[in-house]
């Protein structure tokens, strides 16, 4: 029976694939939603009242940060979000992308050399 | 189907013939003795003793129980026999036998997750609730002192001298003894229901009883002639006192009625007007119609998107929608670190404060008072002796009783110091006794035998890391700290000098330094016990290191690496060059000024600035809903010396920790504005606020930097503005 079956009549199993799970991961963060937008929305956006408006300010600054983590992320809590991203801060990537992003806004290190007082 | 009986039907016929063979209500209704109760006594032993040992199986026990061998006989005949024990030897033989039973039966028993088998996991829950059984029956038996009986039986063999002591002698001694340490050690089952008050088996019934039958006076007698009448006995007295003061405030122990009824106020008013705060805080945010009013609003978003909230409650709020956006999210990030779960019913609870009442305060006062009098010294320095020689009668947890009890017992020693004082300060008859007594009570522990071997322990407890252990020596230690503190400000001067000697040698070794340091730095899911321990510890050795190197300005320390290194860089060089005469003397000089250098306070702190540091601390303050006024108080120091003393604020500009300090001030559910620690929290948080806001000003960067903790090589820039200057060859 085996020989003339060939196989034809069995119901072909076809097993679904669970959809994968958006995941907050390097990519995510250093897509154009992540950090990159986090350091165009800051400097345009964030204006602060200063003096005698310290919490409101803070506030202000949370709330940015909030909302951006909602739209790259909108699965995770505010608090679970930030410490996704938190232990992601330690690999050597995103090291060396802070590094980076930190060396693009220090001053020219050839024009400060004699301004010492 | 049936279902196999619980217990093998004839092992409970055997137990059931035994129990009733051994007497029961006679003629005139009073307990009488069968003929053969002695021996059926003795088989009942043998049968426990078969099953219990030899075949791991916990049946015997569950049949007694159900046979209410316990109360119906046992109590019954040591009530009988009371007061006629110490005698008749035919009745004190009966009476040893009942307690023999006793012990094991009263036996605490848990279920060990390695060895449990099915057998255990079927009888331990219904022996343990029988076991509280037991207690309460003991407890209040109102014919006889059970226990006082149980004293009884052992007073002969205790007053012999201990070298005319035979083996039977000791056993009977150490019989009674574990009885009492059973009795202490009970307690009510979190988990497992009982048919009658908590209040019965609580601690305060447990102190009365002690107080009531002589128990207190017994483990005086015993402790304060310890090393000279009795030797072994030291760690079940240890016990005994472990399980009767654990969780105790010693503080509140020897406040006086007074202040302590006015403390007790105190803490009920704050505590309903942290209530008053919370609810004020809800209705604050409550809808104020019904709640299917069915509103919903939009929220503006960039790039021409919205997202929606429903609800009233967020109307004209645009921080309580934010919020509310938020805590409809459904996902949780996985948590890896609730493995603590099961621990939870072995760890020993002495993190659990525990009430008493009014009068097992008083004489659980008074003892605590003649005991600091009688028998500290004595048994603790001979409990340190047996630690150290690890005599095999000494267990693992012992030592962590030790060091806990240590702790409790100084801060009890400076409580009632204290108390004295202010009493004399009151009637200001200028003859102050206590300051003549000096400090000598406790002076057993404040030794450097002592400190090697709460060193020793530490250091071990943290590399196998057994939290519990380590905790427990972390109590220590802070104590011991706070004592020689207070001890430098007596009035003797011969305490002053023996404090400064101490303190001496603490801070002279950089090892104790080290360890300190690192056990807040590797705080990982310990729970809040531990957190506050280790804390507190950090925070009074930071403060009293400050104090004490600010009066000795030419402190010393001993460092180990260095000196290894450095010896062999003198030791290299040194054969190659000249003769071998001058070498040693070479290699003592450079080893004698390189292992000791000047201590630098500044550089030292340092050590407690770093981000890993910072974390313990913000997690021990995440709990500050839960936290009293001084654990706020010592949170709020730490992060004041980050911010501002060592100018390292950039560390804690973190988005999380901004939003934790925003939370505890301008809530919701934040601190309680009332309370006394609030302003200094929200003048704190305000000033650090502005300035991280004018640090992200001056930085852009740092908007980007403030998700992530600092890594080393850009921390300097982001505080300063400018890269630390690295002289650099040509």
């Amino acid at each position: 029976a085996r020989g003339t079956n060939l196989g034809i009549d069995e119901e072909i199993k076809i097993a679904k694939k669970r959809q994968p799970i958006a995941k907050l991961d390097e990519a995510r963060l250093l897509s154009a939603a992540g950090i990159p937008k986090l350091r165009r929305i800051s400097k345009e956006r964030l204006k602060f009242k200063g003096k005698g408006h310290e919490f409101s300010d803070i506030v202000r600054l949370l709330n940015m940060y909030q909302l951006w983590l909602d739209d790259l992320y909108p699965r995770a809590k505010f608090a679970d979000g930030l410490a996704i991203i938190e232990k992601l801060g330690h690999s050597k990537r995103i090291q060396m992308m802070r590094r980076e992003w930190i060396e693009e806004g220090k001053p020219k290190a050839t024009a400060d050399i004699d301004q010492d007082p | 189907v049936e279902q196999a009986p619980v217990v093998d039907p004839e092992v409970r016929a055997h137990i059931y013939n035994l129990v009733s063979a051994i007497g029961g209500a006679g003629d005139d209704g009073s307990y009488e003795l069968g003929d053969d109760a002695l021996l059926c006594l003795k088989d009942l032993k043998k049968w426990l003793s078969i099953f219990e040992n030899k075949l791991n199986r916990r049946d015997v026990a569950r049949c007694m129980a159900e046979a209410n061998l316990v109360k119906g006989d046992l109590l019954e005949i040591l009530a009988k026999y009371s007061e006629r024990v110490m005698v008749d030897k035919l009745k004190h033989k009966i009476a040893l036998a009942c307690l023999e039973l006793l012990v094991p039966l009263t036996w605490p028993v848990e279920i060990d997750p390695m060895e449990a088998t099915a057998n255990h996991h079927r009888h331990i829950p219904f022996i343990q609730v029988a076991q509280t059984g037991y207690k309460r029956a003991i407890l209040q038996f109102d014919r006889a002192k059970i226990l006082q009986t149980a004293v009884r039986v052992a007073l002969p063999s205790m007053a012999e001298t201990r070298k005319e002591r035979t083996p039977r002698d000791e056993g009977i001694i150490r019989i009674v003894l574990y009885f009492i340490r059973n009795i202490a050690m009970l307690s009510q089952s979190r988990v497992l229901p009982t048919d009658f008050d908590e209040a019965e088996v609580s601690r305060s019934a447990t102190i009365d009883a002690f107080h009531d039958q002589d128990i207190f006076q017994v483990l005086l007698t015993v402790a304060s002639s310890i090393g000279d009448e009795f030797v072994s006995q030291d760690v079940v007295v240890l016990e005994i006192l472990y399980h009767i003061l654990k969780g105790v405030d010693a503080e509140k122990l020897f406040m006086e009625e007074k202040k302590l009824a006015n403390t007790n106020t105190e803490e009920l008013k704050s505590l309903i007007q942290k209530e008053k705060a919370m609810l004020a805080g809800y209705a604050r945010h409550a809808p104020t119609r019904h709640n299917r009013f069915g509103t919903m609003i939009w929220i503006k978003r960039d790039d021409e998107k919205v997202s929606t909230v429903s609800g009233q409650d967020v109307l004209g709020k645009a921080q309580k929608s934010m919020q509310k956006m938020d805590k409809t999210k459904k996902w949780n990030k996985p948590r890896h670190g609730s493995r603590r779960k099961d621990d939870e019913a072995s760890r020993d609870l002495f993190d659990l404060p525990v009430p008493l009442s009014p009068s097992a305060r008083k004489y659980l006062k008074a003892f605590v008072e003649e005991f600091l009098d009688s028998s500290f010294n004595p048994l603790f320095v001979h409990l340190r002796k047996a630690i150290e020689r690890e005599h095999e009668r000494v267990e693992s947890r012992h030592s962590r009783q030790y060091f806990y009890l240590v702790a409790w017992f100084l801060r009890a020693e400076c409580a009632r110091r204290r108390q004295i004082k202010e009493k004399a300060a009151k009637k200001d008859a200028g003859t102050i006794n206590a300051e003549d007594e000096s400090f000598g009570l406790v002076a057993g522990v404040l030794n450097q035998e002592t400190f090697i071997l709460l060193n020793r322990f530490m250091q071990r407890s943290q590399d196998d890391k057994i939290w519990q252990d380590l905790n427990a020596g972390m109590k220590c230690f802070t104590q011991i700290l706070l004592t020689v503190q207070e001890m430098s400000e007596a009035a003797m001067e011969e305490d002053q000098e023996i404090a400064e000697n101490i303190q001496n040698r603490i801070f002279y070794e950089e090892s104790t330094h080290d360890r300190i340091i690192h056990i807040l730095r590797s705080y990982k899911d310990q729970g809040l016990g531990y957190l506050d321990a280790c804390t507190e510890l950090s925070h009074v050795f930071l403060r009293m290191l400050e104090r004490y190197s600010k009066q000795n300005v030419d402190l010393q320390i001993r460092s180990r690496r260095r000196a290894r290194k450095k010896q062999k860089v003198t030791e290299a060089p040194g054969q190659n060059d000249e003769g071998n005469t001058s070498e040693a003397e070479d290699v003592v000089e450079a080893h004698r000024t390189t292992t000791e250098r000047k201590f630098d306070f500044a550089r030292f702190s340092a050590k407690f600035m770093t981000q890993s540091c910072v974390n313990t601390f913000v997690t021990f303050t995440r709990f500050y809903n839960d936290l009293n006024a001084d654990q706020l108080k010592r949170a709020h120091r730490f992060f004041y010396r980050v911010a501002f003393k060592m100018r390292l604020g950039i560390i804690l500009c973190r988005v999380d920790i901004l939003q934790l300090f925003n939370k505890m001030i301008k809530g919701p559910e934040g601190l309680d504005p009332d309370m006394p620690a609030f302003k200094e929290w929200e003048e704190f948080v305000r000033h650090f606020f502005r300035m991280a806001l004018k640090k992200i000003q001056e930085r852009p960067e740092l908007v980007v930097e403030m998700l992530f903790s600092k890594i080393n090589a850009t921390m300097y820039y982001l505080e300063h503005g400018y890269d630390r200057e690295v002289p650099t060859r040509a």
